[in-house]
């Protein structure tokens, strides 16, 4: 994505990276180790017996959050699609695919309401059921405002691009950062898909 | 850098079938485990296909495998601490088991 950065962005620069793709790496690098808390946290707590309530593993709809998988997944696709056509200079391309990746970020996030409101509602599973309840929530809630904050961020580059009549190249590098964080987020996603949905089982 | 050394957006598509494909093998396989209580080898089929995941969305469509050594580095070894740290976690409190000598 370099491309968008112009030779001034690098001008006394001594690492040869625009500092605002560096600091956003290093920001990225530092999430890892908060979801890898909340993973953890849950991992710990998941199968431990000896609490009431409904554990998360007992009732997780696979289907569904397969395909909330697979909505997210797309979202990345869109969103490099949305920088690609921004290199080539198409800025109703790029609108277009940013609008769509906020859509697709948009899907999933209903989709985690909803099912946030399944286990509430008929399972009674809430956030102080036990431990196991109180990580599972934290972990994809967690989450989930992540992409929210994505999709707020896609939104306000499409609108900008709305306003002034496209993405300069020194916007085009914040369409560079949102799509790296945005591509953040699905990666933590696909381990928390096959950690906590697939890989975890309630209490023997 | 220069535009040519990224991906097309057909070779985008093409990486988000594979991305496709790769969870839908998932899914089977948590189905399969379900009817055949594969055990360790699920874990081990699973965690595969969700690296090669990370991987590719990391290398192909956040540009790493494109960018200098210096990103690379930084992001590695904020997921190497991550996985380290929580690894020795996981391990003094009995959730995963390390076998040794």
């Amino acid at each position: 994505m370099s491309e968008l950065a112009t030779a001034a962005h690098l001008e006394g620069e001594t690492t040869g990276v625009e500092n605002r793709k560096l600091g956003m790496w290093v920001f990225l690098s530092s999430e890892f180790l908060f979801f890898g808390a909340l993973i953890t946290n849950y991992l710990l707590y998941s199968n431990r017996a000896g609490f009431s309530g409904v554990y998360p593993a007992e009732i997780y709809d696979i289907p569904f959050t397969s395909v909330s998988s697979f909505v997210l997944l797309m979202s990345s696709l869109t969103m490099v699609l949305a920088h690609n056509a921004l290199s080539r200079h198409d800025q109703n391309g790029a609108r277009t695919w940013l609008f769509a990746t906020a859509a697709l970020g948009s899907v999933f996030l209903g989709g985690q309401v909803f099912e946030f409101t399944e286990f509430v509602v008929n399972y009674d599973m809430r956030l102080s059921s036990n431990p196991a309840a109180s990580a599972f929530f934290v972990l994809t809630g967690f989450h989930g405002t992540h992409v929210a904050i994505g999709v707020i961020m896609l939104l306000s580059l499409r609108g900008m691009s709305r306003r002034r009549g496209g993405l300069s190249d020194s916007h085009g590098m914040n369409l560079e950062l949102v799509g790296l964080y945005w591509h953040f987020v699905d990666i933590i996603w696909i381990v928390i898909f096959t950690v906590v949905y697939l890989l975890s089982a309630p209490p023997a | 850098m220069s535009t040519t050394d990224h991906p097309t957006p057909a070779q985008y598509w093409k990486i988000a079938v594979v991305l496709a494909v790769l969870t839908a093998v998932e899914v089977a396989l948590f189905y399969i485990n379900r009817e055949l209580e594969l055990g360790a080898l699920n874990a081990v089929l699973l965690i595969t296909l969700a690296i090669l995941k990370f991987v590719i969305v990391v290398g192909w469509y956040m540009h790493l495998r494109f960018e200098k050594g210096l990103l690379s580095r930084f992001f590695t070894a904020g997921f190497a601490l991550a996985c380290g740290c929580y690894l020795v976690v996981l391990a003094t409190l009995g959730v995963v088991v390390i076998r040794g000598g």
